[in-house]
């Protein structure tokens, strides 16, 4: 096969001067020859962003047809310091069998290692308990409902 | 109950009757049982289905729970239920070679369409209790699925030779898992699976029912269905029913 043979020092001196210069980009271009080198990092000129969350997409959960409990963009829950996260993807319940009464409710005071909820995935329930003693100031889910994994379920203050 | 020891890494702690083997074993659990205890018990006067519902566990037929500590994140706990579902049917077929055992999503065993057998798991730290029920000498009146029993089928196990058969299975394919990861769990599971590529109605947990067509499991474990508008579901969690 007929191949353009690769001056791979050229191209060593172009990425190291990329370096040495904080570039994002270097073209050369010499005897109908031209060398581009760019590292990925916010290089929006040349590369498009990859794009978006295509690890969400990856995982695949059922679609949220029923509207989780109102999650306003205003306030991320999930930065919250007494936001409770999913360990794993799954459906969230709030009660332990249905008609039950729910594990916990808003205002509850709760002891460090209580049960605030059940999440199933594949038959395997995952009791998720309180990690330190509070006062349930929110639940951000609905009874059933499609949880991903590290999503913010409930707030313990 | 008489001396009777399962396979390494088992051990047996054989009960005449409890409210449920699960919740022995958490029981076991909290009191220092370690990764292998398996609680069984002849009668359960409390056992226990999904969300809540009864599991029928009359003298005669294998109930059943193991404590096990396979030391990963909640994240892929889920997967030993995939395990275990492939270790039981394993352990069906070779009691009776010719009967025609299947999987059913996630794990409950079936034998020309009719539930035999079912599981159900819970999580705590450092464990996950695998509790197992498999109807050997009576076949619980239908609810949900239609039901049957070994004895039906045709053989004359008792519950300890299906209990000793299960280790047997359990043991290599759980080390297997450990080993591999769940790859060569989830191929053995589609092998072994009832109603691939058929209709298939699955309810949710909001009660909200949709029909489609079964086409595999994710790389986690979860129910893939092709809707009838060409969608792809993954389901986590819900009742599935093939179509007659």
């Amino acid at each position: 096969m007929a191949k353009t043979p690769i001056d791979s020092e050229l191209v060593r001196s172009l990425a190291a001067l990329l370096d040495e210069t904080h570039l994002t980009e270097i073209e050369y271009e010499a005897a109908g020859l031209r060398i581009r080198v760019a590292r990925q990092a916010a290089s929006p000129v040349s590369y498009p962003a990859p794009p978006a969350a295509p690890a969400a997409a990856v995982a695949a959960p059922p679609p949220l047809a029923s509207s989780p409990a109102s999650t306003s963009a205003s306030e991320d829950p999930s930065n919250h310091p007494g936001a409770v996260k999913s360990p794993m993807v799954g459906v969230a319940y709030l009660s332990p069998e249905p008609g039950a009464t729910r594990f916990v409710n808003v205002g509850d005071t709760v002891s460090e290692g209580q049960t605030l909820l059940l999440i199933e995935a594949m038959k395997t329930f995952n009791p998720i308990r309180a990690p330190r003693a509070g006062r349930v100031v929110s639940i951000l889910v609905n009874d059933g409902q499609p949880v991903e994994f590290g999503e913010p379920l409930l707030i313990v203050e | 109950m008489t001396s009777i020891s399962l396979p390494p890494p088992f051990s047996l702690i054989a009960l005449d009757r409890i409210d449920s083997t699960n919740d022995e074993a958490k029981r076991q659990a909290a009191n220092g049982a370690g990764h292998g205890t398996v609680v069984w018990a002849g009668e359960q006067t409390a056992g226990r289905g999904r969300r809540g519902r009864l599991w029928v566990s009359p003298p005669g037929n294998l109930h059943c729970s193991f404590l096990l500590h396979p030391g990963n994140t909640p994240a892929t706990a889920p997967q030993l239920a995939f395990v275990a579902a492939v270790a039981l049917c394993d352990a069906l077929l070779e009691l009776l070679p010719a009967a025609p055992f299947k999987v059913k999503w996630p794990n409950d065993l079936l034998a020309g369409g009719r539930k035999i057998a079912g599981m159900l798991l819970e999580q705590g730290s450092p464990w996950i209790i695998l509790g197992v029920g498999v109807d050997i000498a009576h076949a619980p009146d239908p609810a949900l699925y239609p039901t049957t029993c070994l004895r039906q089928l045709g053989s004359g196990a008792g519950p300890f030779d299906v209990l000793a058969g299960f280790c047997g299975h359990l043991a290599p394919w759980y080390e297997r898992w450990r080993q591999e990861g769940f790859a060569p769990i989830r191929q053995a599971w589609l092998a072994r699976a009832a109603g691939i590529g058929g209709p298939v109605t699955v309810r949710l947990a909001d009660d909200t029912k949709f029909d489609g067509r079964f086409i595999g499991l994710d790389e986690e474990g979860a129910l893939l269905v092709e809707t009838s508008d060409k969608k792809c579901k993954a389901i986590l969690a819900g009742d599935v029913f093939f179509s007659e």
